[in-house]
């Protein structure tokens, strides 16, 4: 408001008094005016009432829209335009009350047009902070996607080699973890028959074995390498190194499979399969 | 019984005089109620009627009626068949600008049982502007107040240079395009 202070209109002072002669004379174009509507008034009640015919109603109103309407038309031809009073006193009045009314008006322009401006401000600064807010979003976002870009080179390359190579740490202590166990179960029940060896060496030295008996265990390793190294011939031959009873209880028990062909070689039943 | 006409008597100074035209009292008395609220820089006359024509034992003491507005309401088939039988007991000079259609309820429209095509062809046939308005609104009463207000300032011949019969057709005008 106040930056449009200095702007508005000074206040119009209605302090004229209304000469006497002044009115006297609009009280005199009123009294003649009243006269000639009388006047009119008395021609129109001779007029009988018209009323719409119930066939074609719409088509009579439009005709008498017609007359009327061309009626006007010519009044308004016809017509001057008039002063309404010739009296100076008379006109300046009227002016100034003309003169407030537009200021009045331009006043009630300018305050809402003020409070338009105002809220206009108000959305502009709040449009303005939400694109602030916007724009510190986008930023946040961008700076949290590039550091979860690095994160994925890292987690590919570094983070993957390193679960693999604990995942294969374990998988060997477990597996060293189950060959000591199965070797310490087969060293405890399948020990190699020394004692009779023994026994027989004091009663037979003639009888020395040539060859040095090999374990259970060793048995197994053996055929367990040779199926897993050459695939395509597991078969392993017979030897004086394998303890028969051994040999035999492999068969048996369906751990070793006699080659179908030569009885000198077994193999191990493919129990990964 | 007495027919209305437009100019039977001489208008009062500075006054206008409207009437409502409906079955529905209460809405008529809210209507005339926001009327009446509005500023307005002459005397205003409501009067209502639930039909026409108006008892002529009353005449000598009725004002001229510069404006007649028909209430309609969509949801009551009486209600126009109540205006359209009113109609007929009308001056014709009547309809070269001074009567209004005021079609109410139309806020809801599951609910009307009165046909909008059948509105549009009274105020066809009458040449005459229809208005709509939801009375229950308080919004719109004020709008419609406004509205009726400004035509019958008109109506009256309170608008230098603006007849009722100029700004009908004007209303007619606009509302056919």
């Amino acid at each position: 408001m106040s930056s449009y202070q200095h702007d508005l209109a000074p206040t119009i002072t209605s302090n004229i008094v209304c000469s006497v002669d002044a009115k006297e004379e609009l009280l005199d174009e009123c009294e003649e005016i009243w006269r000639q509507m009388e006047e009119c008034q008395s021609k129109l009640t001779l007029l009988g009432i018209e009323t719409l015919p119930e066939s074609d109603a719409q088509l009579s109103l439009l005709m008498m829209r017609v007359k009327a309407l061309t009626a006007e038309y010519n009044q308004w031809q016809k017509r001057s335009p008039e002063i309404i009073s010739t009296n100076l006193d008379v006109l300046v009045a009227l002016g100034k009350e003309e003169l407030q009314k537009v200021d009045h008006d331009l006043e009630m322009v300018l305050s809402t047009v003020q409070s338009k401006n105002k809220k206009l401000k108000e959305d502009m600064k709040r449009e303005q902070q939400w694109l602030d807010e916007q724009q510190q979003l986008v930023d946040a976002l961008d700076v949290t996607h590039e550091e979860m870009k690095n994160q994925v080179v890292q987690f590919s390359e570094q983070r993957a080699l390193q679960e693999l190579k604990s995942k294969m740490l374990k998988i060997r202590a477990y597996k060293e973890e189950l060959l000591s166990a199965l070797g310490e179960f087969l060293e405890e029940h399948f020990p190699l028959p020394e004692d009779e060896s023994a026994k027989k060496k004091k009663k037979s030295p003639a009888e020395e074995p040539t060859v040095q008996l090999v374990t259970l265990h060793e048995i197994l390793e053996h055929l367990i390498n040779k199926l897993m190294s050459t695939p395509h011939e597991p078969y392993l031959t017979i030897n004086d190194s394998f303890w028969p009873p051994y040999v035999e209880l492999l068969l048996r028990y369906g751990i070793a499979l006699r080659h179908p062909e030569d009885p000198n070689r077994i193999r191990l039943e493919a129990f990964h399969q | 019984m007495s027919l209305v006409k437009p100019f039977d008597k001489l208008p009062t100074l500075n006054a206008a005089t409207i009437l409502l035209v409906g079955t529905d009292e209460s809405q008529q008395q809210q209507l005339a109620e926001a009327i009446l609220k509005e500023k307005k820089t002459f005397k205003i006359n409501i009067h209502v009627a639930t039909s026409l024509p108006l008892p002529a034992e009353r005449d000598h003491i009725r004002p001229r009626i510069d404006l007649i507005a028909f209430m309609i309401n969509m949801q009551s088939k009486h209600s126009l068949r109540n205006v359209e039988a009113s109609l007929s007991h009308m001056d014709a000079n009547f309809f070269l600008g001074k009567v209004c259609f005021l079609i109410t309820g139309v806020g809801r429209m599951n609910h009307c049982s009165v046909e909008m095509n059948a509105v549009r062809k009274l105020g066809n046939l009458y040449s005459s502007p229809v208005l709509f308005c939801e009375l229950d609104s308080e919004g719109i009463r004020a709008a419609t107040a406004q509205r009726l207000l400004r035509m019958l300032q008109i109506c009256a011949g309170h608008m230098p240079g603006v007849s009722a019969l100029f700004f009908s057709s004007l209303m007619k005008s606009s509302i056919d395009e």
